[in-house]
């Protein structure tokens, strides 16, 4: 009997604990009320976020493939340019080679007509009429504005096949970004592997297709800038001058040229 | 001896473009390459092939590979090679330099460079 005061204590502490448990729980039910409607809201957002992944995922072989076709297509654009570069100076070179033919025989001709300007001295009219003719100069001077004109043009010509060495470096520069978007894609892939366990159907089908053989570099560029050359032809220099002196150069000597 | 140039480069717009300049500094005896296997072969198969001009990024041999092998190759080791090439940081001209290039062009080049880097190798051989 004596335990009896103690058993009702006890159960009145395990009330009380009770008690704070419910107070407890009632505190915390909305919290996890809160972190339910939380996940309830986010689970279809990182689903959007997986099925927007997978979506652009899938379409970036479409992306890495329209760039190999934009650079088929410059080189098969820069190709016809060449052609008809090629063609215009060929023509060019025909035209040249009448000109000076045609300056020739007017050479030929105001000789022969010196010549018959002797013949005819006493024919005054003769004379006159051949003056007037020599004096005729127009067809000679256009000859001469042609043949001074058509190197200009023929310069003009070679230089725009120069400025067409931006079609390969454009080319690398595309190559580089391929493969950087093809990087992009193998990560994108493994990331929607590791969320999802499956891989994307599309991804097989749209796997990126390299161009056979395509070798890059990642930072060509076009420029006019003349410091590229310029370093290469101070490095050039440097190591051939001191393998004349059977000395090798050093990379800190070579560092100091450009310190 | 006759100059016959062997130009490579697997980009068919920069073949056209080094061999035109060829043309118009007066050198018209030159065949083309599409990479480094393939100048291997022009060389092997024409001996005449007494100057090089390569580009470095080409698939299947690359340019610095081939002119390993043509130093590496008793027959070959004394053509000259120009390299042309986009690849303008001075770790790739030592590279290439220590590969035993003649001579280095950066791109774009302009026929001044080619005939000035012709000519200075052509000096000192």
């Amino acid at each position: 009997m004596a335990k009896a005061p103690n058993n009702m204590s006890g159960l009145f502490e395990k009330l009380h604990d009770l008690k704070s448990l419910f107070k407890y729980g009632e505190k915390i039910v909305p919290i996890i009320q809160s972190l339910v409607d939380f996940m309830q809201d986010t689970v279809p957002l990182l689903e959007n976020i997986n099925h927007s992944i997978a979506d652009s995922t899938a379409k970036i072989p479409a992306a890495s493939n329209q760039i190999n076709n934009v650079t088929s297509a410059t080189e098969l654009a820069t190709t016809e340019i060449l052609d008809l570069v090629d063609a215009i100076s060929m023509n060019f070179d025909k035209v040249e080679s009448k000109v000076n033919l045609a300056k020739e025989k007017n050479k030929e001709k105001t000789a022969l007509l010196a010549e018959l300007q002797k013949e005819v001295k006493k024919n005054s009219k003769a004379m006159e009429l051949i003056s007037k003719y020599m004096e005729i100069k127009e067809s000679e001077e256009a000859l001469d504005f042609v043949g001074e004109l058509l190197p200009k043009f023929k310069d003009d010509t070679y230089h725009i096949t120069l400025s067409l060495q931006v079609q390969d470096i454009t080319a690398q520069q595309l190559a580089a970004v391929n493969h950087l978007i093809d990087s992009v894609q193998e990560r994108l892939s493994s990331l929607i592997q590791d969320i999802d366990s499956t891989e994307i159907k599309e991804l097989t089908v749209g796997k990126i297709q390299a161009p056979d053989g395509v070798a890059f570099d990642p930072n060509a560029t076009y420029s006019k800038s003349k410091d590229a050359q310029n370093m290469a032809d101070v490095i050039v220099n440097n190591v051939n001058s001191n393998h004349n002196n059977n000395n090798k150069a050093s990379q800190d000597e070579i560092d100091k040229l450009f310190s | 001896m006759a100059l016959k140039f062997l130009v490579v480069d697997d980009s068919v717009t920069m073949r056209r473009i080094v061999s035109n300049s060829l043309k118009n500094l007066g050198y018209d005896n030159l065949v083309e390459a599409v990479d480094g296997k393939d100048a291997l072969a022009k060389l092997a198969a024409d001996t005449n092939i007494n100057f090089v001009i390569t580009d470095w990024n080409m698939p299947v041999l690359s340019g610095l590979e081939l002119t390993k092998a043509i130093r590496g190759d008793e027959k070959l080791n004394n053509v000259p090679i120009l390299m042309v090439t986009t690849r303008g940081v001075k770790e790739d001209i030592l590279e290439a330099l220590q590969a035993k290039v003649n001579n280095y062009i950066v791109k774009p080049f302009t026929p001044q460079i080619l005939k000035e880097k012709i000519d200075q190798i052509l000096a000192n051989n």
